[in-house]
């Protein structure tokens, strides 16, 4: 269970080099490493939507993606700071935690 | 024009998304290259709309239809859990990163 939502982590996080690589790659290892970085999240994330909903899986991805570029692009890339995306940013987390508090340990409901 | 095919490229994400349920359930080839079809039409289509749309709002657009599409599946769908609390959960993650994308 807290294996997947690694997973899901490191495939956010990864996510977050290849958006990097697709605005600043610009020569062939770069690129080269850029596309290792898409195969292996969307790897990843397979890997964990096999014993969590897809749903919640790809909302997290999206979430830690668009948080981690965010972040990256205030740390490395001279974006402005902004209270705008620290607000939002809090908001995102408080939604990644509930959904981790609220996602049981069986895969799906039985019922409909 | 650029919208609707902003549009079709998040259809072809929720395409995608569904399909990471059709692999986990049968990985099959035809499976997998539907996968990976879903996906490569949506960023094709999406890198094409980005060409006339201003980016911010056409990636805040694009994630949001791939990522309340592709939950909306899943409840209707895969039988994922339409608990209250999940569904307030994904939405606070949607608005929060269409929020950063518009104003990144």
């Amino acid at each position: 269970m807290t294996k997947q939502w690694l997973y899901v982590l490191l495939a956010g996080i990864i996510e977050v080099l290849w958006v990097i690589g697709l605005k600043h790659a610009s020569n062939f290892w770069e690129w080269t490493g850029t596309v290792v970085c898409i195969l292996l999240s969307f790897y990843l994330m397979m890997q964990a939507s096999k014993h969590l909903p897809v749903g919640t899986v790809y909302a997290l991805f999206v979430g830690i993606g668009s948080t981690g570029t965010v972040i990256a692009d205030m740390l490395f890339f001279g974006e402005p700071f902004r209270l705008a995306k620290v607000v939002l940013i809090t908001l995102l987390l408080a939604g990644v935690i509930g959904l981790k508090l609220v996602t049981g340990d069986n895969r799906k409901e039985e019922s409909m | 024009m650029a919208w609707i095919v902003l549009i079709i490229a998040g259809l072809f994400e929720v395409f995608g998304v569904t399909m990471i349920n059709k692999v986990n359930d049968k990985p099959t080839a035809a499976n997998i290259s539907l996968f990976i079809l879903g996906f490569a039409g949506s960023f094709g289509c999406l890198s094409y709309s980005m060409a006339s749309l201003p980016m911010g709002t056409a990636y805040a657009i694009w994630t949001g239809i791939g990522t309340a599409g592709g939950a909306i599946v899943g409840m209707l769908f895969f039988r994922e859990s339409k608990d209250w609390k999940r569904i307030i959960c994904i939405a606070m993650i949607l608005a929060a990163a269409v929020g950063l994308k518009l104003i990144a």
